[in-house]
Parts: structure tokens; sequence; C-alpha cells
């Protein structure tokens, strides 16, 4: 799991084009949406999605379980984990 | 006719785009050539306050955000047209920077932006005139860009365009007023779409109003669509240092004929 997580975040680094930002700084259980954690928005939101079907063959299908999903880091990896083909 | 108040390119920027755009999610989305014209485009107002007082913000490009586009391009290629990243789309538009420069002062005035290849810095600049001469707007925000990319410059390559040219890129704007004010540079008497290329002596005898009117006609061989708004920034130079007027002529690969007149105050 560490080094999905790891990926994971190196993916949104790359993709989100996160400026001045390395892995290390990305806690992984805080909010990637709103001002407490990474600050992410809908647009960000898409690219997650493309990050999912490109690296993972996941295709999110029911949009209302997106959100508790695209909580955090961690619980980005633990859907990964589960769904990845 | 119209004045220059202040004229400035991507050389002489004195900001760092952390200052120009703090917004951290705006600027990670930006393409290079946007940060560098948005940052010219402030340089060239002063900042937020001065892009507020805009009336009118008109942009011109040949190529637009090259970048972005290539990256949408490429993606569009590599994936078949599925999974699309929505960042390059939405950035390679053509009017992109005009945009980023009214957000960035929440300015909702006028806004447009002209891509007519080697006509585009005139088109914007013919605009921004008509609107400061009919009364619509008195201070306007002229400027052109254009990037290089590694893609381009080898595909223009294999097409023999470069011809002993060489490619560049560039931004450049300059604020504009409708009547003269204590920190006027310059007036532009003319702009005008020519119909044929003229040689420097025909460029003379149609535009020069006494001897000591320099006309610039293929100054250097850095070529691009909107390397005639760098011209048109050495001109102003010039005048600024006591130049009377400068004809500033401008081609494409010969084509696409143009002529600015700027006289000194």
């Amino acid at each position: 799991m560490e080094s999905l997580i790891r990926e994971l975040k190196e993916h949104l680094i790359r993709e989100l084009n996160l400026e001045d930002i390395t892995a290390e700084d990305i806690d992984s259980k805080a909010p990637l949406f709103g001002e407490e954690g990474l600050g992410l928005d809908s647009i960000d939101a898409l690219e997650i999605i493309l990050i999912l079907e490109k690296h993972y063959g996941i295709k999110l299908q029911n949009s209302a379980e997106a959100k508790p999903v695209f909580y955090s880091v961690e619980t980005l990896a633990g859907y990964i984990a589960k769904n990845r083909r | 006719m119209c004045y220059i108040e202040a004229v400035a390119t991507h050389l002489n920027l004195t900001h760092d785009i952390k200052e120009v755009v703090p917004d951290a999610t705006l600027r990670r989305r930006m393409s290079r050539i946007v940060k560098m014209a948005t940052a010219t485009a402030f340089e060239c107002t002063g900042g937020v306050p001065g892009i507020a007082e805009l009336d009118a913000i008109v942009t011109a490009t040949g190529l637009g955000c090259l970048a972005d586009s290539e990256r949408f391009l490429e993606q569009i290629h590599r994936t078949d047209g599925q999974m699309l990243n929505p960042t390059p789309f939405i950035q390679s538009t053509f009017n992109t920077v005009g945009a980023q420069i009214a957000l960035l002062a929440g300015n909702h005035c006028y806004n447009m932006t002209y891509v007519h290849r080697g006509r585009s810095f005139e088109s914007a600049l013919t605009d921004a005139m008509l609107q400061l001469k009919e009364g619509d707007a008195c201070r306007v925000l002229a400027g052109a860009f254009d990037e290089s990319t590694p893609t381009q410059h080898h595909i223009m390559e294999r097409m023999g365009f470069w011809r002993g040219a060489e490619d560049g890129e560039g931004a450049v704007f300059t604020l504009l007023t409708a009547t003269a004010t204590s920190n006027s540079i310059a007036r532009i008497s003319k702009v005008e779409f020519l119909p044929s290329p003229l040689s420097e002596r025909q460029c003379r005898e149609k535009y020069a109003a006494g001897s000591g009117t320099r006309v610039w006609r293929s100054l250097d061989k850095t070529v691009y669509p909107c390397c005639s708004a760098m011209r048109f920034a050495k001109a102003v130079e010039e005048i600024r240092k006591g130049a009377p007027e400068v004809v500033v002529y401008n081609d494409y690969f010969g084509k696409e004929p143009t002529i600015i007149v700027l006289q000194c105050l």
C-alpha cells in the first residue's frame, strides 16, 4: 500500500502540475479538495478520473461514490487497490 | 491616431510570475507562453490597479498557446480521442492570455483576440485605435505573443519554411490612450495593411514625413507571426532616444506586408 500511495502522489504532482510540492509534502490523510489540504478543484477532479483510467484501468461508474473515494490520497489508494485491473 | 503611454516586452520583466499571479492553482495551469505574456502585460500596466483601469484588452497571436495545443493534439492521437485531459484543452485557446489578464484584476471590459498570421499585431492595434477613436475606450492594452516549440520548428524546417530565417518567440504589450498624457512617449499615426510588398525606398517615399525618418525593414533574421510587435517596441525605444519618426515595415516571409508609423510628440 505504501508504494501505491507514493506512486499515486507522484502521478498527482506530475498530472496536476503541483508547483514546489514533493511526495513527502502531501499528507496521505489530508483532504484533496477544499482549503484544508491540497486545495484541488473540479478541473483537478477530472484529471484524477483520467489518472485512474490511464494508469490503473479503473472507470468510475457511479458518480455518487466519487466523493468518499476522492477524499484523500489514502482513500484513493484504497479504492485503486480494490478495483485495479 | 493614438498615444503610447508604455511598452513592455518579455525581455525586460521585473516581476516574478508568483508576484504577478499569486494564486497557485491559476499559476500551475498556465503554460510558459501564458505566464510570459501575462507577466509582460502586468509589467506594461504597472500591475493589477493598472489592469483594472483598462477600457479594452486586445491581444494578438499567430499560433496561440502552441505547447498546450500540441499537448492536446498529441493526447487525441495517443488515446484515439478518449481520456483527454481538460487543462491543455482549456488553456490552448487563442484568447487564453487576454482572459488571464482580465482575470488578474476582475476586469470585465471589451476583450478581443486577433489571430491573423503575420498581421495579428497590426489587427489588434487597428482595433485598439478604433476603440479609442470612436470614444468607446480611453485606455487600451494591446499586445502580441507567440511561442516556439521544438515540434513546430521541426515541422516548419521539413516544409523548408525557414530559408535562412530563425524562429523566435516573444510577448509585447503597449498601453494606448486616446489623448496625450504627461506619460505619453510617442504616437501611432498610421497602421496600414498593404496589398503587396514595398522596398525600403518605396516605404520612405510613401510614408516618411521628413529626411530624419527611420525606415525599418527586415531588421533581423528572427521570424515569428507576431515579431512585428517586437520591432514596434524597438521603434518606440528609438523615438524615446530622439528619433522624430520611425516607419516599421513588416512582412511574414514576404507576405502580408504591413506598415506602422510612429512619431515623436
